[in-house]
C-alpha cells in the first residue's frame, strides 16, 4: 500500500513538472513559431527573432531534460535565466518600435514559461520565479519607456498581458506545488501508519512469545511444586537447581524491555531457551536496547562461536552482550568440554574477532565487532 | 559511621541494613550474613522508610519495591553520606549508570551474585575502597554520554572483559598482564567515573581513599570540579582538588 501511495506521489511530481514543459512547448511552437514565420516581414530584424526562438528552444530542452530526470529545475539556473531574459530583449529589439505591444513581440508573454520550468520544485522556487517574472515585466516596461509607448491603450495592453501571463504561470506552479505537497503528506502519513502497524505486530509477537514462555515456566513451577508437595527434599541438589533455573528464567522475563526485537538478541534468546530446555542453568544479564544496526554477515560471525559454546554447555552458561554505537561484543562462558578452541584470535572476513580461553573447567568465547 | 579506612582498622563487623520486599531474598541474604561473619544485618524492611534512621555502615537496596522503581530516591539516600549498594536484577547499563551517578557506591546484580562476591563488595564499600561488580564494569565501559570520563583503551578493555569473562584471572590471561594490574585498571576506571559524576558525599569518600591508597593523584580529580561548574549544578566540592 505504501508503495502505491509513493508511486502516486512520484507521478504527481513528475507529470506536473512535465505539464509545465508541455504548456511551454505548445505555446512556443503553436504561437511563437507561427508568429515568427508568418510575420517574418513585419520584424525589423527577423533573423534576431529566429535566433531568439532557437535559444528559447534550447533553454526549454535543457529544462525539460532536468524535469524529466529529477522532477526539478536545473541545478544552476542563473545563466539560463539570464539567457531567457536575453531572448525577451532580443525579440523586443527584433520588432519594429511600433509593434512593441503587437502580435509579433512574442517574447515577453512567453519567456515566463521558461521561468516556470527553470524554478520548478527548487528549494527557493517562489522567490526565484517571482524575481524572474518581475524582471520580464520590468524589461518590457523599460522598452515601453525607451520607445515612448506610454499611451493609455498601450499601458492597458501591457497590464492585460502581464497580469494574464503571470496569473497563469504562477497559478499553475503554485497549484501543482500544493498538489505535490498533499501527495507527499499522504506518503508520510502512510509510512507512519505502516510503522505503527509494524510496531503493533512486533509488540503482539513479543507478547505472544512472553506468554508462551510464562506458560512454560508455569508448567515447570507447577511440576516443582507438585514434587515438593509429594515430599521432594528442598535440600536435594537437583530440586534446588531446578528452582534456581526457574527463578532465573522468570527474572529474565521481568527485565526484558525491548519493544522491537533485535535480530542478534532474538537468536541469542532462542538459543538460551533451547539450552534451558536441556536443563542448562543460563544466566544472561539484560541485553539492553541500544544495539547498532549490523550487517547480516557481521551478526552471523558475532553469533557463530558463542552460540556453539552455549549449545554445547554441559550444565551452566553465562551469556553477555556489550554494545556501544561502534562496538558489539558477545560472550559466552560455559562448561563446554568439547568446543575446539583456538589459541590465537580468529579474524573473520567481516571484521569480527573471536577469542577463546579455557580456565577452571570453563570456556570463555568472546566475539567482538568494531566499526571500521 | 563508615570511617574505617580513614580512622584505622575495622573493630567489629560491618553493619548492613537491607531494603527488600521479597521474603525469599531477605532469607537468602540473612543466611549469607549469619554470624560469625564479617557482616551483620542490623535492620531489614520492605520500604526505604522502614529502615531509615538505622545506623548502618551500608544500606543494601533493592530497586524494585512493590512494583515501583526507586532509582529516583538513591540520590536522596546518598546525600546524607549513607553508603548505598543497589541490589537488583535490573542490570541494564542505563539503570546502573543512573544509580552510580546518584551516588550509589556499588551495584550488585542479583543474577550473578554469590555470597563471597556480595561480602567482598560490602566490605570494600564500607571501607570506601573502589569495588567494581560486572554490571558496573559494563555500565562504565559502554558509557557514551558527553560528560563520560575519559578511559584509556586498557581500562575500557579490562572493564568489558571483566563483565564478559569468568574471573579477573581470565582477564589477566586475555590481556597478557598480571591480575594486580587488571584490578588497577578496573579500580582506576571506577575512580574516574566517580570523579566525573555529580557530587555526592559517598563519592567524595571514595575519592579521598583512592588518593590515600595512591590509586590516583589529587590533581587527577580536577575534572570533577570543572564538570560541576560547567553544568551549573551548584558549588563543586571537588574532593582532593
Amino acid at each position: 500500500m505504501i508503495e502505491d501511495i509513493e508511486q502516486v506521489a512520484q507521478r504527481y511530481a513528475r507529470y506536473t513538472a512535465l505539464g509545465a514543459a508541455v504548456i511551454a512547448g505548445f505555446w512556443h511552437v503553436g504561437y511563437d513559431l507561427t508568429v515568427t514565420v508568418a510575420g517574418w516581414r513585419d520584424f525589423r530584424w527577423p533573423v534576431a527573432a529566429a535566433a531568439a526562438w532557437i535559444v528559447y528552444t534550447a533553454i526549454a530542452v535543457i529544462a525539460t531534460l532536468s524535469l524529466a530526470r529529477t522532477s526539478r529545475g536545473p541545478a544552476r539556473i542563473r545563466e539560463l535565466a539570464v539567457a531567457a531574459l536575453a531572448v525577451d530583449v532580443a525579440v523586443i529589439v527584433a520588432c519594429r518600435p511600433g509593434d512593441l505591444l503587437g502580435v509579433s513581440d512574442w517574447g515577453w508573454g512567453s519567456v515566463g514559461w521558461l521561468g516556470v520550468m527553470l524554478a520548478w520544485n527548487r528549494p527557493r522556487w517562489r522567490t526565484e520565479l517571482i524575481a524572474f517574472l518581475a524582471a520580464n515585466a520590468g524589461i518590457m516596461l523599460a522598452a515601453m519607456v525607451v520607445t515612448g509607448t506610454l499611451d493609455r491603450v498601450s499601458i492597458a495592453k501591457y497590464l492585460v498581458v502581464i497580469v494574464g501571463g503571470i496569473t497563469m504561470q504562477l497559478g499553475y506552479t503554485a497549484g501543482c506545488h500544493t498538489l505535490r505537497a498533499r501527495a507527499e503528506d499522504a506518503v508520510v502519513l502512510a509510512r507512519r501508519l505502516a510503522a505503527d502497524d509494524a510496531w503493533r505486530e512486533s509488540a503482539r509477537r513479543i507478547h505472544a512469545d512472553r506468554l508462551r514462555r510464562y506458560d512454560a515456566i508455569r508448567d515447570a513451577a507447577e511440576s516443582l511444586l507438585k514434587q515438593l508437595a509429594d515430599g521432594a527434599d528442598p535440600g536435594d541438589h537437583r530440586v534446588r537447581r531446578d528452582c534456581t533455573a526457574g527463578a532465573m528464567r522468570l527474572r529474565r522475563l521481568i527485565t526484558e524491555r525491548e519493544e522491537v526485537p533485535d535480530a542478534l538478541v532474538a537468536v541469542l534468546r532462542e538459543r538460551i531457551d533451547a539450552a534451558e530446555r536441556r536443563r542448562i542453568l543460563v544466566t544472561a544479564p539484560p541485553f539492553g536496547g541500544n544495539l547498532p544496526e549490523l550487517p547480516a554477515a557481521v551478526r552471523e560471525d558475532l553469533l557463530r562461536a558463542p552460540v556453539r559454546a552455549l549449545d554445547g554447555a554441559r550444565s551452566r552458561a553465562r551469556v553477555t552482550v556489550s554494545a556501544m554505537s561502534t562496538m558489539v561484543s558477545v560472550a559466552v562462558v560455559a562448561d563446554n568440554d568439547d568446543l575446539p578452541v583456538s589459541a590465537t584470535p580468529v579474524r573473520e572476513p567481516s571484521g569480527v574477532v573471536v577469542t577463546y580461553q579455557r580456565q577452571g573447567g570453563e570456556v570463555w568465547v568472546n566475539s567482538i565487532w568494531q566499526a571500521p | 559511621m563508615g570511617q574505617q579506612h580513614l580512622a584505622g582498622p575495622v573493630t567489629g563487623p560491618v553493619t548492613v541494613a537491607l531494603v527488600e520486599d521479597h521474603q525469599v531474598v531477605v532469607d537468602g541474604v540473612r543466611s549469607w550474613f549469619s554470624p560469625p561473619g564479617p557482616v551483620e544485618l542490623v535492620a531489614q524492611g520492605p520500604t526505604i522508610e522502614s529502615v531509615l534512621g538505622t545506623a548502618a555502615d551500608v544500606l543494601l537496596l533493592d530497586l524494585n519495591l512493590n512494583g515501583t522503581m526507586v532509582v529516583g530516591r538513591v540520590a536522596e539516600l546518598c546525600q546524607g553520606g549513607q553508603r548505598v549498594i543497589v541490589f537488583s536484577e535490573h542490570e541494564e547499563p542505563e539503570t546502573v549508570r543512573a544509580v552510580l551517578d546518584a551516588g550509589a557506591s556499588a551495584f550488585i546484580g542479583k543474577g550473578r551474585a554469590t555470597r563471597d562476591s556480595c561480602l567482598e563488595t560490602i566490605m570494600d564499600v564500607a571501607a570506601d575502597r573502589p569495588n567494581v561488580t560486572p554490571p558496573m564494569a559494563q555500565a562504565i565501559a559502554t558509557d557514551e554520554r558527553p560528560h563520560r570520563p575519559q578511559l584509556s583503551d586498557k581500562e575500557r578493555a579490562a572493564l568489558l572483559f571483566w563483565f564478559q569473562s569468568m574471573s579477573k584471572a581470565s582477564v589477566a590471561a586475555r590481556m597478557g598482564i598480571k591480575e594486580r594490574t587488571v584490578r588497577q585498571y578496573i579500580d582506576r576506571a571506577r575512580i574516574k567515573y566517580a570523579a566525573a559524576g555529580r557530587p555526592a558525599p559517598t563519592k567524595e569518600k571514595l575519592l579521598i581513599c583512592a588518593i590515600q591508597d595512591g590509586l590516583i593523584r589529587p590533581d587527577e580529580v580536577t575534572v570533577y570540579t570543572s564538570l560541576a561548574a560547567r553544568s551549573g549544578e551548584g558549588p563543586g566540592a571537588g574532593a582532593g582538588s
